[in-house]
């Protein structure tokens, strides 16, 4: 329409329009230019500050890695604290993988979508929310104190079973998801029960995902302070290297924690000591971190590679 | 005839006892709720006011601080904390992470992503002890290198200087930040490309595409990342009890120096003094500011519930 007029009769207001056009496209430009610019700006930002602070607590704890006692059960040591996380750690998910897998089979293969499964993840989503210090208050309140468990061991890992459920009921839920569904028919229309088809078919092809699953679970729990403040206590022993789930021990991060709050000075290593101790323990902590991803990421290309050679 | 028995038998036993399993996380969650309920009704039976509790700032359930030693129960300065450095950190973190996640999905260059991807995720789990321990360590000397010499205008004490709301604010920046860049990310990712496709065949520049088509359609997505964001920001602990550092609120609160001088929130008091109260009666006094945590945890979670449902893309 418009072009038609203009062939008529070439007005100002034609040449004002393509101008204002021009203007227009230019400013439209110049606006893209400046975004993109800026989101690489405040991603690169965002990056560095990521790098940064992973890469200077692995070398402020460089000092200590070195020094001999670091790997002694002295002051200045962190064996017993070494010790305790992976302690704590198994004996957590001594509880948590077989009740998490379970609740997630039956979410995924024994219960259609409906009412029941959005209460579970309402649910599940609800306890995630829960801050880990209430929830470490909550598990003082019925295991330590309700149930006669004490600060101990034991009602630590329980809490930390609480705290990481929903989190670990997620990751085997989508590991139980990822398997086709072709599979699971082809296992019942060859007459098995569901439970034999769920033993023989569904986990044998999503154990990579369970694994991955439970690897980055590991990582939490290894992670976790303030669940455990209340629960398992900040103090060790003299006999911490046994398997006793009664007794009270701490973990790498409560001992940090502990040295850097109420603890401060009671080491007896000195300001420059101390300092190095603290930094080692926040370096291990991170080491350990690291290797856990690594591993899941190595678990997790091990899944790539099993489906596209099938 | 037997084996097929006793399989269906095995059947039944396996549903029964993941049936259980699942129903445990309900049980849990209810206990959480009823345990914690159940304890923090009690000050107000033994004394405590339910309306001073949220309007006076004077947290001293031992009653040190009062001559007579009644204690007084005035949790408003404790929330006051927590909703400053909670709003201030979330602030701070929703344009980070919304520009990050935008870069992330529609411009960044396939390499980036295959080094940022693993960069997020082990970020995501570091333990909040080691950042409120690097702030302790790294930022709280800085902010008070910035801070001393202007430490007489704004009438605080030069050697405490650092500590407080200011520094707390920046941990929680760092502590939420992947978190809220993950799940923003995944909003993101969950919108079609045939949005972006329509969008940029109508002639629209990259931008305009962002800001018009994906970024309106991933709105409630991005919402939800938020409040997980602040439901992560209200119930963190050691990080931020480590950098607040402080047994009470400053005299003169509404002055820039309240930021840069040692201060409370509702988790730190807890995981300082809830060890020691428990046993006499001050317990109580905690147990009914865990309630109050809890609550308002539920709430956030109710509402990036409720923007969860409303996305049209998921």
């Amino acid at each position: 329409m418009s072009t038609s007029v203009s062939q008529a009769a070439p007005t100002p207001t034609e040449e004002v329009r393509t101008a204002r056009q021009r203007r227009l496209i230019r400013r439209l430009n110049r606006n893209n230019a400046i975004a993109s610019s800026l989101l690489w700006l405040v991603t690169a930002m965002v990056t560095v500050l990521f790098a940064t602070i992973i890469i200077y607590i692995v070398i402020s704890g460089l000092p200590a890695f070195v020094t001999g006692t670091f790997y002694g059960t002295g002051a200045g040591g962190i064996a017993a604290e070494l010790f305790n996380t992976f302690y704590i750690l198994i004996l957590t998910e001594l509880f948590l993988f077989p009740i998490s897998l379970a609740a997630a089979i039956f979410l995924v293969e024994y219960t259609r979508q409906g009412l029941f499964v959005t209460l579970i993840h309402f649910a599940a989503e609800t306890l995630a929310g829960v801050p880990s210090l209430v929830l470490g208050m909550f598990g003082f309140l019925l295991f330590s104190i309700d149930l006669h468990m004490g600060i101990s061991r034991l009602a630590g890992a329980l809490t930390l079973l609480c705290l990481n459920f929903p989190i670990a009921l997620r990751l085997f839920e989508s590991a139980l998801n990822a398997v086709p569904r072709e599979l699971r028919e082809g296992g019942l229309a060859l007459g098995a029960t569901r439970w034999r088809m769920i033993r023989t078919v569904v986990l044998p092809s999503a154990l990579p995902g369970i694994i991955t699953g439970l690897i980055l679970t590991a990582g939490k729990i290894i992670g976790e302070a303030a669940a455990l403040l209340f629960t398992m206590g900040t103090n060790n022993p003299n006999d911490v290297f046994t398997l006793d789930p009664r007794i009270a021990s701490d973990t790498l991060t409560i001992h940090l924690y502990y040295l850097k709050q109420t603890g401060i000075g009671t080491s007896g290593l000195g300001a420059t000591g101390e300092a190095a101790l603290d930094a080692g323990l926040a370096a291990t902590l991170i080491i350990l971190l690291l290797l856990i991803n690594i591993a899941a990421r190595m678990v997790g290309r091990q899944i790539e590679r099993k489906l596209t050679a099938a | 005839m037997q084996y097929s028995q006793r399989g269906r038998l095995n059947d039944q036993i396996a549903r029964a006892v993941c049936f259980v399993c699942a129903i445990l996380l309900v049980a849990v969650i209810i206990a959480v709720f009823f345990f914690i309920g159940s304890k923090s009704f009690k000050i107000f039976s033994e004394g405590g006011n339910p309306k001073t509790f949220f309007t006076i700032d004077n947290w001293d359930p031992t009653g040190v601080n009062d001559p007579n030693g009644n204690p007084t129960y005035g949790g408003a300065g404790l929330l006051l904390g927590s909703i400053v450095i909670t709003l201030g950190s979330i602030i701070i973190v929703t344009p980070l992470a919304l520009f990050t996640a935008v870069f992330f999905t529609e411009m960044a260059p396939r390499w980036l992503v295959r080094l940022l991807q693993p960069l997020i995720e082990i970020f995501t789990g570091v333990p909040s002890v080691v950042i409120g321990f690097l702030g302790l360590t790294v930022l709280v000397p800085l902010l008070s290198r910035f801070i001393t010499p202007f430490a007489a205008s704004l009438a605080i004490e030069g050697a405490t200087a650092g500590y407080g709301w200011g520094s707390a604010i920046l941990v929680l920046v760092v502590m939420v930040l992947p978190t809220v860049l993950s799940v923003s990310i995944d909003s993101l990712r969950a919108v079609p490309d045939g949005v972006r496709e329509a969008s940029l065949a109508l002639g629209s520049t990259r931008w305009q595409m962002m800001r018009k088509a994906v970024i309106p359609a991933a709105s409630t997505g991005l919402g939800t990342a938020v409040v997980l964001g602040m439901t992560r920001a209200i119930g963190e602990t050691l990080a931020v009890a480590l950098v607040l550092n402080g047994s009470s609120l400053p005299d003169k609160l509404f002055s820039l120096g309240a930021l840069f001088q040692p201060n409370v929130n509702v988790t730190a008091q807890i995981a300082q003094n809830f060890g020691e109260a428990v046993g006499t009666p001050a317990e109580d006094a905690y147990w009914t500011l865990a309630f109050v945590l809890l609550i308002i945890s539920f709430l956030f979670i109710c509402v990036s519930r409720y923007l969860a449902s409303r996305s049209v893309y998921k």
